[in-house]
Formats: C-alpha cells, sequence, structure tokens
C-alpha cells in the first residue's frame, strides 16, 4: 500500500477561474505491476488471519459479558448514564438526646452497622445538597423534572420537599447535573429499571425533604437536624401521571408517608409547589 | 509398500454376502442408510454448533453457551423450534417447484458422502468413476438453489438463484481442474485408489508445488461451490436480503441451511480424500519406523482429523476475509484461476510423465 508522505506534497499556487489560488499537489501514485498488487492484498490476507487466529487462541480477548450472571462484577466506564440520582455527603455526628426512632417503625431500618455505632456514642448520617433553586427543572428540555418545595419548620425558608424526576420521559440529556450550581445531582449506574407499567417510572429522588447538608451541619443540635428532615419514599410521591388517572390507566394507590419528625401521615396529594 | 489396507466398501460386502443369503445384504444396505443419514444428522448438528462456537470466538465472543454445556444442545433445540414453525409458501409461487427446491438442494451432498472413503472399511460405495461422479453431482447442487430462487416469485430470490447459477458453473471448472492434477498423478478416478496411490506420501507435498498449488485452487473454487463467504453472492445479506432462501421459512429453510453444511463437509472430505491422503495415515517414502507409528491411529481418525482441518481453514477464513462483488468474482476466476488452473494442469501431466515425484511411484 503505497501512501503520499508530506513530504511529497509540493505547495503551489494556480490561477484558477482569474484568481490566485494556493493548492496543495500529491503525486500521482504509481500503479504497481499485478504480482506486487498480488503479494501485498496476499500478505494483507494474511495479516487478516494472524489476527483473528490470535482472537480465537486468546480467551483474553473476549468481550461477552454474561449480564446475569456477572451483577456483582459489573463495571460501568464513569460517564454511564442509567438514572438521575442525588448526591449524599455523609456526616459522623456524636449523638446527644439519645432518643432512638421507634425501631419497629416501618420506614426505619436499622443496619448491625447502625447498631453498633449507636453503642459508639455517634451515627452516620446522610444529607442531600439540593437546595431547590429549581434551576434543573428550568434546564430540563423535557419537562422531566420537578421540585417542589416547602416552608421548612425550623429554617423558616424555602427547601426542597419532593424531587420528582420522571424517568420515562427523561432522555439522560445531562442537563440537569451540568444546570445544578451545588452539584446536587449525578447520573447514576442504577441499570435495572423495567417495570410493568410507566407510572412506576416516576420518583422521589429525594430520601429526606429538608435543608442541604450545608445548612444541618451548621446546626449542632442533633435533635434539631432530626426536626429539620423528614422522610420521603422513593416512589411516594405525587405519582402516576402527578396522581391523575387515564382512561384506562387508574392512579395507583400510594403507601400513607410517615413524616418523621411530626409524626403525621400524608395523604398523596399535591403538595404545594 | 508391504502394508495393505484391506479396501472394501458396504456396497461390495453387501454383493458378497449375496452368496450367503438375502438378510446380510439388507442388513448392509442398511447400515449404509444408516451411515448416511446419521452423518447427515450429526454433522449437521455438529457443524452449525462448530461453525456459531469458532466464529464467536474469531470475533471475540463466546458463542452458544446456554443449552447444556458448551451450548451443545443448541441447535438442536434451534431444529426443534425450525420443525415447528409454519411453513410459508409465497402467493402465486410455484407451488410445486417452491416445496421441491430444498430437498433437490439436499439430496446433491447427501449423493457424494456415499462415495467418499472415510476409512478403508467406511465407505457406501467405491464407483470406478469416483471423481467424475463427484464433479458431476456436484454442478448438479446448482439446481436446487436455481428451482427455489426461480419459484419463490421474488426478485432478490431469482437474482441470487443467477448469480448461484453464473457462480458455480464458472468455479466448477477450476475445481475440476484441480481434481484432474490428482487423476493424473494417481492414475486412477476411484476415490479409494486415489487414497491408496498417496501411500508414500500425499499429493499435497509429493508433487514438487503442483499438487499444493491444486490444493489451494481447489479449496478456493469449493468455497465459492458451496456459496460459503468470502464468495456469498448467491446470499448477498447487504443487499439481497437473504439471495435464494429469502422465501424460504421453517423446515425447508433449515434444509437449504443443512446442505451448506453438509456441503462444506463435502468439499473439505474431498480435500482431504484428493490431497491430503484421505484416511492414509502421515506417511513418508521408505521412513518404516516413523511410517509404523503413524499406523498406530486408526485411519477414520485420520480422515475426520484432515476434514475437520480443512473446516476450520474455511471457517476461519470466512470469518476473516472481506467479501467479494460480483463482477470481482468473475475476475478471480475467469482471469486468475482459470489460466492457473490450466498452467498447473500441464505442469502436472510433465510431472507424471518425467514420474518427478518425492519418493517416485514404484510402478513407473
Ligand atoms: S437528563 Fe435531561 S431529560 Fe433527563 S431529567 Fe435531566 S435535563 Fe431532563
Ligand atoms: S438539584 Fe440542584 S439545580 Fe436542582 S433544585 Fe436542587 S440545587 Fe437546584
Amino acid at each position: 500500500m503505497a501512501l503520499v508522505s508530506p513530504k511529497q506534497v509540493r505547495y503551489e499556487r494556480r490561477s484558477i477561474a482569474g484568481r490566485e489560488i494556493p493548492v496543495a499537489v500529491a503525486p500521482t501514485l504509481p500503479r504497481h505491476s499485478v504480482p506486487a498488487r498480488f503479494f501485498s492484498g496476499l500478505y494483507s490476507l494474511l495479516t487478516g488471519m494472524k489476527l483473528t487466529l490470535r482472537y480465537f487462541v486468546k480467551p483474553s480477548t473476549i468481550v461477552t459479558r454474561q449480564y446475569p450472571n456477572n451483577r456483582e462484577t459489573l463495571k460501568f466506564p464513569d460517564r454511564y448514564r442509567a438514572a438521575l440520582k442525588f448526591k449524599y455527603v455523609t456526616v459522623r455526628q456524636p449523638i446527644t438526646d439519645w432518643e432512638f426512632p421507634d425501631p419497629k417503625s416501618p420506614t426505619l431500618r436499622l443496619p448491625a452497622s447502625l447498631l453498633r455505632d449507636w453503642s459508639r456514642g455517634y451515627e452516620d448520617a446522610s444529607y442531600h445538597k439540593c437546595t431547590g433553586c429549581k434551576n434543573c427543572e428550568v434546564a430540563c428540555p423535557n419537562a422531566s423534572i420537578r421540585v417542589v418545595t416547602r416552608i421548612g419548620e425550623v429554617t423558616e425558608d424555602r427547601e426542597v420537599d419532593r424531587f420528582i424526576w420522571r424517568m420515562d420521559s427523561c432522555m439522560y440529556c445531562n442537563a440537569c447535573v451540568q444546570a445544578c450550581p451545588f452539584d446536587a445531582i449525578e447520573m447514576g449506574h442504577d441499570y435495572e429499571n423495567a417495570v410493568y407499567d410507566r407510572r412506576l417510572l416516576v420518583y422521589n429522588l429525594n430520601r429526606q425533604a429538608g435543608p442541604p447538608a450545608s445548612l444541618v451541619t451548621e446546626e449542632e443540635d442533633i435533635t434539631v437536624r432530626r426536626r429539620m428532615m423528614s422522610h420521603r419514599e422513593r416512589c411516594g410521591g405525587p405519582i402516576p401521571l402527578n396522581g391523575h388517572a387515564l382512561p384506562n390507566l387508574h392512579a395507583l394507590p400510594v403507601t400513607p408517608i410517615v413524616d418523621a419528625s411530626t409524626g403525621s401521615i400524608e395523604r398523596n396529594s399535591e403538595a404545594e409547589s | 509398500m508391504d502394508t495393505t489396507y484391506q479396501v472394501k466398501s458396504i456396497a461390495e460386502q453387501a454383493a458378497d454376502s449375496l452368496n450367503v443369503g438375502i438378510l446380510p445384504t439388507l442388513g448392509y444396505l442398511g447400515l449404509a442408510l444408516l451411515l448416511v443419514a446419521g452423518l447427515v444428522v450429526v454433522l449437521g448438528m455438529g457443524l452449525i454448533w462448530l461453525e456459531r462456537k469458532i466464529a464467536a470466538h474469531f470475533q471475540c465472543r463466546l458463542g452458544p453457551n446456554r443449552v447444556g454445556p458448551f451450548g451443545i444442545f443448541q441447535t438442536l433445540m434451534d431444529t426443534i423450534k425450525l420443525l415447528f414453525k409454519e411453513d410459508i409458501v409465497p402467493m402465486r409461487a410455484d407451488k410445486t417447484l417452491h416445496l421441491f427446491a430444498p430437498f433437490l438442494a439436499l439430496a446433491t451432498p447427501v449423493l457424494i458422502l456415499g462415495v467418499i472413503p472415510y476409512g478403508p472399511l467406511q465407505q457406501v460405495a467405491d464407483i470406478s468413476i469416483g471423481v467424475l461422479f463427484v464433479s458431476a453431482v456436484g454442478g448438479f447442487g446448482v439446481m436446487g438453489i436455481l428451482v427455489g430462487g426461480w419459484s419463490s416469485n421474488n426478485k432478490w430470490s431469482t437474482i441470487g438463484a443467477m448469480r448461484a447459477g453464473a457462480q458455480i458453473i464458472s468455479y466448477e471448472l477450476s475445481a475440476t481442474l484441480a481434481l484432474l492434477v490428482v487423476v493424473l498423478f494417481s492414475g486412477s478416478m476411484k476415490l479409494s485408489a486415489i487414497v491408496t496411490s498417496q501411500h508414500d506420501g500425499w499429493w499435497v507435498w509429493r508433487a514438487p508445488g503442483v499438487g499444493l498449488l491444486a490444493f489451494v485452487i481447489y479449496l478456493i473454487s469449493s468455497t465459492a461451490e458451496i456459496n460459503r463467504l468470502p464468495f456469498d453472492i448467491p446470499e448477498g445479506e447487504s443487499e439481497l436480503a437473504a439471495g435464494f432462501h429469502t422465501e424460504y421459512s421453517g423446515m425447508r429453510f433449515s434444509f437449504f441451511f443443512l446442505a451448506e453444511f453438509i456441503n462444506m463437509f463435502v468439499a473439505a472430505g474431498l480435500a482431504a480424500t484428493l490431497f491430503l491422503g484421505g484416511w492414509m495415515p502421515f506417511h513418508i517414502g521408505d521412513w518404516a519406523s516413523f511410517n509404523a507409528v503413524m499406523d498406530l491411529i486408526p485411519p477414520v481418525a485420520w480422515f475426520s482429523l484432515k476434514a475437520f482441518f480443512i473446516i476450520f481453514l474455511i471457517m476461519w477464513v470466512r470469518w476473516t476475509f472481506p467479501r467479494l462483488r460480483v463482477d470481482q468474482l468473475m475476475h478471480l476466476e475467469w482471469r486468475f484461476l482459470l489460466p492457473i488452473g490450466f498452467a498447473n494442469l500441464i505442469a502436472a501431466s510433465l510431472i507424471a510423465l518425467t514420474n518427478f515425484y518425492f519418493y517416485p511411484l514404484a510402478g513407473n
């Protein structure tokens, strides 16, 4: 295969249609004789056969991933976008109030590590970073995000109540992530998202309603911190088509949400926006 | 030269046993039928599985691995699935021919299976014009494709069938020229005699250069004859949907598919028989002890080894080489393979005249 090297290219000016135009002139490639072409062709075919034979004998070249069997070892590229999720800041905080939430509470699952930490006098708490500024909602070209805010009980200021993300209309363009000034959301790698009813694809992204981590951690008293945050279920928002029914698609029954701070039971209703 | 193989085909054994009674004869004939039928089934299943597995590994994949260990029952399951699929005949197709074509396509390789010597005693019929029979029946294989394509009443099928006709008839010439080289060397058209003539060494290396060239020409042209990539012009998935079998479904499609794979085995088996010594163990002239060691491996194993080596070669080529265009295909045959084949035949006849072999023929 003859290739033109940059050194063989001549640069000159030619008058084309009455104008002087600079042109690059490549030399005409020599057409090789039949035997030369035959052998170079043969050589390239043999090169290909060598390559495929290498693939054949080396199991390490196999790229197939046997999906359901390799859940534990699956690795995703960093930029893989499967589902929007909140970023959480985990802080280790000393327990001063020693008033644990009721262990029988259905919304509270107590892992062993938590119990161990409690016995040592501290707990790990995760706080989100969303301020409820609605930049992402504005940035979303599909209107897949709706940020519902509330006036916080403790802070008496606007804070996020529900961050509703509609996976069914999201196109994973990442615009919301880039629009967020507080680095509060990211594209996660949770990939097994199939459901039988598209209404189930409307998620509450925030696990707790409340002010962002930066505000929460300013508060020293853990009791007050607890009162700032209230629990939110993943599917517990004003879901299924925002609570409306379609002719042959009924609104799903929604489990009542227990507000951890006040103990009151919220019904599935349109929250204030 | 003193090692003699008792060469006897099943047909001869059946004829001999007529002296004893009719029952052993029928037994032998039944055995022959079973042998060919079993071979077709086992080859069909095995080769399709092998092709998928080998293709996968050439392409950095794993291939079927769910049904049974290494997915060996995948083809079985696919066959069952195909059996239960609907058999559709297109509107205004020539129904009789359409339904008949797949059997025609499958009949050709099965006929040839009957004359290939798998071992000194494992051959159904050893006819004295074996090579002629093989090339004549092999050329007949295009009928199934032509009839199937034409009767489908579909432009792609018809174009594919016409291309198949042009291609197979062209490459038949080169293949036959390569076969003639071996006929010249061994002085016989009988396949078993060709095998025994390679007692001192296989024709691929015993005739200096010429044998190898004929072998390569035969490989190329037989690959073209069985319509495998890089010569898959009649199917031409990228331009003709599926070529001549576009309109076939269910069992009849699988017959075409089966025919393709049996054809591949036939081409590989013939190449092994004619150029690589068939069931003959690897012998080098008068190296008696070396030959004795080689004789320890049974002849049928030798045949299968060689045939599967060539099958692997054909698959390797298929998954590596780029496809040829229609005009390039004809160009290759008429302007390169055919002249080279003729020159090779002349060179071969000179060699046969002067007895210029490694380990010259004793008789000449
Ligand atoms: S990824 Fe794009 S479409 Fe999806 S929620 Fe974010 S901005 Fe909207
Ligand atoms: S996620 Fe970011 S942009 Fe969206 S409301 Fe929260 S802080 Fe604002």
